[in-house]
């Protein structure tokens, strides 16, 4: 089966930059997007000139009554482009779920159509005055009339249903929850630009914190922050001439379309059943299978998602990710373990939405990784919920596929 | 204390508010599959018709639990005197998977059980707008 992704026509990523994840930042978010631009390109050895294509996702994930302005509580790639005075032949924002898989991919495009040689790709996330997701409606219309009078409103909400169901399902507990949360501060804790740097937290820490949804508590949701990720691809070919070991794009899974539902809708089985479509899909496309992933980078936006995506990607049986968790699989400290929030993730990082899965995965194939350097060839981020985000496999080593078109 | 959201009622969800005011739970069915949507929207999710000429018939308001959570802080106006609530998804005997998620109006103890038949019950919030909920079955 022939991919876009294959041999000659593969896409790199080729260098990055992370700006400092804080509370809120002393520059706008247009600002920090611009130095943390500057910095990307600079660290592949490239110039603003020679970006040529910009690419990412826009979305301020919240629900709340906040005022959307580009360049201060969102960046577009339009926007960026402006500001730093590049002229790309290719600008284009990705409005779906899944902001980054979806914006890789459109970098990805973009490369291998020719519609640009070097894509600059970032995320800007920003943490607004007043209260994230609180909202002043007095009148809901559109689809958020069916639930938002009742109560049922906010990602919150979203999630409680599920993550409920799976304890009742399956027999987890807060404690298992709070494992997760325990795992990501504990190695976001040793990222030097995460918000939660040196504050790793105890599982006593976790348990004492009263619940805000059931089971839901504020250690099971990333905090918001102002911080912002960029990173540049250019083609395999090209690659070869910058400084920078490449990091291979090997394939792609998106989820979705996901069946018709209430808004902020997730049964349990509708996300495990679209997680595991989106899985194969991954495996369709980069030919490989659970197997062949050495560093799995789950997404942990709410601290459930972690179960959801190591029983989606097959990385353990359905209903026993949380068991799997409790004997230590993914203890990041534990040999032979899938060290699979050793980014620190979002819950160790602060809401860069899935920017630290996408970031570690580079930065342990390029072998940036420095204290923290671990070996692995193949790795995979994955973004938002199994059954409507995506995920990514990249590889340091051009995947040896044979291209039939 | 500000009061809590109201729906608005639109071209495809009037009818259901009309009879939610009469504590009449209608909901709509495509003419050409005959399957129920909640919410209807432009297609009927089961046959994808794009002309599904909604009905709207009334169905049973008894259902099963199929997952809950107990709100402990609420991001909408109105709430505040209420929490903790609890919000039941509940699957409704009308058809198989068809989800609707209202309130308990039992109060958060004892908890739910997976399973647990609940029926809809009404919250009478203005003079014409009844909002949906549920209550335990005795």
């Amino acid at each position: 089966m022939s991919t876009w992704t294959d041999g000659g026509r593969q896409v790199a990523i080729v260098g990055y930059a992370h700006s400092d994840i804080v509370r809120n930042a002393d520059q706008t978010l247009g600002e920090l997007a611009g130095q943390t631009a500057r910095q990307a390109i600079a660290d592949a050895g490239l110039t603003v000139d020679q970006i040529d294509g910009f690419v990412g996702s826009a979305l301020f994930p919240t629900s709340g009554s906040h005022e959307i302005e580009d360049g201060v509580s969102t960046v577009s790639p339009a926007w960026l482009a402006q500001h730093l005075g590049a002229m790309p032949r290719y600008t284009e924002g990705f409005t779906g779920m899944g902001q980054l898989p979806g914006s890789v991919g459109l970098a990805v495009h973009a490369i291998t159509t020719g519609e640009a040689d070097y894509v600059l790709m970032h995320r800007a996330l920003h943490n607004p005055p007043g209260r994230y997701h609180g909202n002043t409606m007095d009148r809901v219309s559109g689809m958020q009339q069916w639930t938002a009078p009742q109560g049922y409103f906010g990602p919150l909400a979203m999630i409680a249903l599920p993550t409920n169901e799976y304890l009742q399902r399956f027999g987890a507990r807060r404690e298992s929850l709070a494992e997760i949360a325990v795992e990501a501060r504990k190695n976001g804790s040793q990222i030097p630009w995460s918000f939660w740097h040196d504050r790793p937290l105890t599982t006593e820490d976790y348990l004492e914190s009263p619940t805000l949804f059931d089971p839901i508590c504020r250690f099971d949701c990333d905090i918001p922050v102002d911080g912002v990720a960029t990173f540049v691809f250019t083609s395999a070919e090209r690659a070869k001439d910058l400084p920078n070991q490449p990091v291979y794009v090997a394939g792609f899974g998106m989820g979705a379309p996901t069946r018709p539902r209430l808004p902020l809708h997730w049964p349990l089985d509708d996300i495990m059943d679209g997680g595991r479509e989106t899985a194969t899909r991954l495996w369709t496309d980069a030919g490989i299978g659970p197997a062949d992933i050495d560093l799995p980078q789950v997404y942990d936006g709410f601290s459930p998602f972690v179960w959801f995506w190591l029983e989606a990607l097959g990385l353990c049986p359905p209903g026993e990710a949380h068991r799997f968790i409790a004997d230590g699989g993914i203890d990041s400290d534990r040999p032979g373990s899938l060290p699979a929030l050793s980014s620190g993730g979002a819950i160790g990082n602060g809401r860069m939405h899935g920017v630290p899965q996408m970031l570690e995965c580079y930065l342990q194939l390029a072998g940036r990784a420095g204290d923290r350097q671990r070996q692995a060839e193949v790795a995979v981020a994955c973004h938002a919920s199994p059954h409507l985000g995506g995920v990514v496999a990249y590889s340091s080593q051009q995947l040896g596929k044979s291209i039939v078109l | 204390m500000p009061a809590r959201p109201l729906p608005v009622p639109d071209e495809q969800s009037a009818p259901f508010w009309a009879a939610a005011a009469d504590h009449i739970l209608m909901v709509a069915q495509c003419s050409g599959c005959s399957v129920l949507s909640l919410p209807p929207t432009a297609t009927c999710g089961h046959c994808g018709s794009a002309d599904p000429a909604f009905s709207f018939v009334p169905v049973s308001g008894t259902g099963a639990v199929r997952s809950w959570t107990v709100v402990r802080q609420a991001f909408l106006p109105g709430f505040d005197d209420d929490l903790p609530f609890l919000l039941v998804d509940v699957e409704l005997d009308a058809q198989a998977d068809f989800r609707l998620i209202g309130r308990l109006l039992d109060g958060v103890e004892p908890s739910p059980t997976l399973g647990e038949p609940v029926e809809i019950a009404w919250e009478d919030l203005a003079p014409d707008i009844a909002i949906p909920a549920f209550r335990r079955v005795p």
